[in-house]
């Protein structure tokens, strides 16, 4: 946990929320101004900025909610070894979650 | 008026209980420090610190009605009955309203309260303008009555290792001090997961300061000079 | 004498008592807000893995396509979106009133207690009629 001094946890945290909070706006403008269907969501996953936007607005809440989560571990979780094992439960799940949304938007993209 | 107050003698009791109390305040009862006074002719049992009775030495901080106060400036006429009274959350007890007060001192000490300033000494003062001393507005006054820190979640669940706004707070009265010199090497000491960075900003401190202090805006300063600093 | 007996009887070796009963303790809207902003954030970890596989089903195919929102008709799906809609906003406001106290704005005790009770008041308003609208489309 020495990884992220306070500060620069603290820092990281109030980016990520900032840069969420952009591509979520973004996400809801895009949203509504393309067609219902599945043809137009589909293309506008599969453009450039459409991928991108999805990419890193993932990676984005990733990294919020691995600092989120670890401070409310830090809080609650006095016992080292339950601390460790907490943590490395979220941080495999959220790994995982990013894994399956590149997997998802490279495939969109191969096949479009 | 009627009282439901927390009782604890560790000689005696095995856990702590409320004890029920009646009580008519005398004509010049205003207080609840009063009422606790008189109450403790009843009962001499009771425990509770008290000093100044005027609000400035902190010695009687406590649990009142579910928020922290300070027992001496606390009308009567204003108290919802039952009053009830309890001591400062998340403090060890000692007996009955007295908690054990070691490890909030401790971190006052951790953040080195005096002037650190190693520059030759001028004739008379270290001068400072007033705008300078303005900025000492809002913090010098802290009497480390405790109930800031005794009412923020984040010093309840991490006592030893947080600081907490009381000791945040005396942190920045010297970081905002111009005469002292040690800046940075007291944000480094802050710059810490659990000495500042436990503060979530809940702002209860806040609330409950009886001197209408404001830790938590202290603490956003502290983070802002840390911002500062480290750019 | 009683009284010597009383002062040389060895204090007992026990743990001292902490008051900690947190439902006896009266709250400030403000830790209200700010537990919401915490339950809400953890709402939100728990709704991720099942966000991304939705995500997943949306871009495969049409025809999985087609699926999920065929499945999204199911009467319990009013409850998730009760519970995502209040999660995202509460957290969103609470989120963005931090960001704004960060800046300098709102730190002011009433000033935060006035936007506390927004960031908590807003989002189940938000999260009852998004349900409401869901379930009677």
């Amino acid at each position: 946990m020495r990884l992220f001094s306070g500060q620069s946890a603290w820092l990281l945290q109030r980016l990520s929320a900032i840069l969420v909070l952009l591509l979520l706006l973004l996400g809801i403008v895009n949203l509504l101004a393309a067609p219902p269907g599945y043809d137009a969501w589909r293309a506008l996953a599969t453009s450039t900025h459409g991928a991108v936007l999805i990419i890193v607005g993932f990676i984005a809440v990733a990294v919020h909610a691995w600092i989120g989560t670890r401070d409310v571990v830090l809080d609650y979780v006095h016992v080292p070894a339950l601390r460790i094992a907490i943590l490395a439960v979220v941080g495999t799940l959220l790994l995982g979650v990013l894994t399956r949304v590149a997997l998802t938007v490279a495939t969109a993209l191969a096949a479009a | 008026m009627r009282f439901r107050i927390y009782r604890f003698d560790p000689q005696t009791d095995q856990r702590p209980r409320m004890q029920d109390y009646d009580f008519t305040p005398g004509h010049h009862d205003r207080m609840l420090l009063d009422a606790l006074i008189g109450l403790k002719r009843i009962d001499p049992g009771l425990s509770f610190r008290r000093s100044c009775r005027e609000g400035v030495c902190g010695s009687d901080a406590m649990n009142i009605n579910g928020r922290n106060g300070l027992a001496c400036i606390h009308p009567l006429k204003d108290l919802r009955e039952p009053v009830v009274l309890r001591p400062l959350p998340g403090f060890p007890v000692v007996r009955d309203l007295i908690v054990d007060m070691t490890q909030f001192f401790a971190h006052y000490h951790a953040i080195r309260p005096y002037l650190i300033n190693d520059e030759l000494p001028p004739e008379r003062e270290r001068l400072q303008s007033p705008a300078q001393r303005d900025k000492l507005d809002g913090l010098y006054e802290c009497i480390l009555c405790a109930c800031c820190s005794g009412f923020c979640p984040s010093y309840w669940w991490n006592p030893d290792k947080f600081i907490g706004p009381a000791g945040l707070l005396q942190a920045y009265r010297f970081i905002a001090d111009s005469r002292d010199k040690a800046t940075s090497e007291r944000l480094a000491f802050l710059d810490d997961v659990y000495r500042l960075y436990r503060c979530r900003s809940i702002m209860n401190c806040t609330e409950v300061c009886p001197k209408k202090l404001s830790p938590s805006h202290a603490i956003e300063r502290i983070r802002s000079a840390m911002v500062r600093d480290s750019s | 004498m009683a009284l010597q007996a009383e002062v040389d009887r060895p204090a007992p070796p026990r743990k001292a008592p902490h008051f900690l009963t947190l439902w006896k303790i009266r709250f400030p809207i403000g830790a209200i807000a700010s537990i919401g902003h915490r339950l809400s954030g953890l709402v939100l970890l728990v709704l991720l893995p099942p966000a991304a596989l939705a995500l997943d089903a949306s871009l495969r195919n049409r025809q999985s396509f087609d699926a999920l929102f065929a499945g999204l008709h199911a009467p319990w799906t009013a409850l998730l979106v009760l519970a995502g809609v209040w999660a995202v906003s509460h957290h969103l406001l609470a989120g963005i009133r931090h960001l704004l106290m960060d800046a300098g704005v709102g730190w002011r005790l009433a000033q935060a207690r006035a936007t506390a009770w927004v960031a908590t008041l807003a989002p189940p308003i938000i999260a009852v009629t998004a349900a409401v609208v869901w379930s009677l489309r």
